[in-house]
């Protein structure tokens, strides 16, 4: 299994390459792991003020989502930005709609 | 030098990146991953425009059991690691293992599957049915597109290791484990906003 097999022509620059190990996804698992048990053990506390259980429920999603992304789906690799790019469109309308219907239907 | 360079010989390294054609599915799916998370969120902002309009059902907060949607949220967030693994496998170049991550994750997809079904059977049986409330709509909507996304990960996953065991690992049949892969991995980043906001805010705001 050499790995400096040439294919060039594929428009991707040779590079000595050593393929990665498992340890970071496991960290990765770990970290969702502990996230995902924050936001339910704050919410199966009870007796924690509501608008601060929320905070933490979406701070807790938001950066377990960031985690997977980044390592599980390859996103902070060289060569995605475009992957970024449509992601964030995506995110973005989202953002929108949501902000619109509670706006519209409660306020 | 073409794509075909690779079929017989050995596989280049990253060989679901080694043709155009490859990198050209992959940017198509990101792209279509956009739209999906498009898609979502309009089911989301419907739920959370509808979610206290419960009707004569029962709330949230009285439906939602957390032990439940913990062991579904587990069941998923291991089969993303399994995922992830089959495709460090498909670097490695090692066909068989890839294939055991891929077979543990479909499983993992199952018992999430078989979970999910048997919680909607026990909604229905509390008297939270499909027409019962904006609420129940809205959480069936979302819940079960997610489930359906699951289902047919599953079956997906299950066609690619048919044409694995059919075709051998090559520049043509890597990216389509890859792509399910992050396919695979989206459909567990939006489970975790579905029990963070249909579930755990479903128990506080209940």
């Amino acid at each position: 299994m050499s790995s400096n097999h040439n294919h060039s022509a594929s428009g991707e620059e040779t590079k000595r390459h050593k393929v990665e190990g498992p340890q970071k996804h496991i960290v990765g698992f770990v970290m969702s792991l502990a996230l995902t048990i924050i936001a339910f053990a704050a919410v199966s506390a009870g007796e924690i003020n509501p608008t601060f259980t929320y905070i933490i429920l979406v701070a807790m999603a938001v950066v377990q989502v960031f985690i997977q992304m980044a390592f599980w789906m390859h996103m902070k690799d060289r060569g995605h930005t475009f992957p970024i790019i449509a992601i964030f469109a995506g995110v973005f309308v989202v953002f929108t709609m949501v902000i619109m219907a509670l706006y519209w239907v409660w306020w | 030098m073409s794509a075909h360079d690779h079929l017989d010989g050995q596989l280049p390294h990253e060989p679901e990146k080694a043709t155009l054609e490859a990198r050209n599915k992959i940017l198509g799916f990101w792209i279509f991953l956009g739209a999906e998370t498009v898609l979502f969120g309009t089911l989301f902002s419907a739920f959370l425009a509808l979610r206290h309009n419960i009707g004569d059902g029962p709330t949230a907060n009285e439906l939602f059991q957390l032990p439940m949607v913990f062991a579904a949220t587990m069941l998923l967030l291991t089969s993303s690691l399994t995922s992830v693994f089959a495709v460090q496998s498909l670097h490695h170049h090692k066909k068989n293992a890839m294939v055991g991550w891929l077979v543990v994750t479909i499983v993992l997809g199952l018992c999430f599957l078989g979970l999910e079904i048997y919680e909607f059977w026990h909604y229905v049986h509390e008297g939270h049915g499909f027409t019962t409330s904006a609420f129940s709509s809205s959480f069936y909507t979302l819940v079960g597109f997610h489930g359906a996304h699951v289902a047919f990960g599953v079956l997906w996953i299950s066609l690619i290791i048919g044409q694995i065991f059919k075709k051998g690992l090559t520049v043509v049949t890597a990216p389509k484990v890859y792509i399910s892969a992050i396919y695979w991995h989206f459909i567990d980043v939006v489970w975790v906003f579905i029990f963070t906001v249909v579930y755990l805010m479903g128990k506080v705001g209940g």
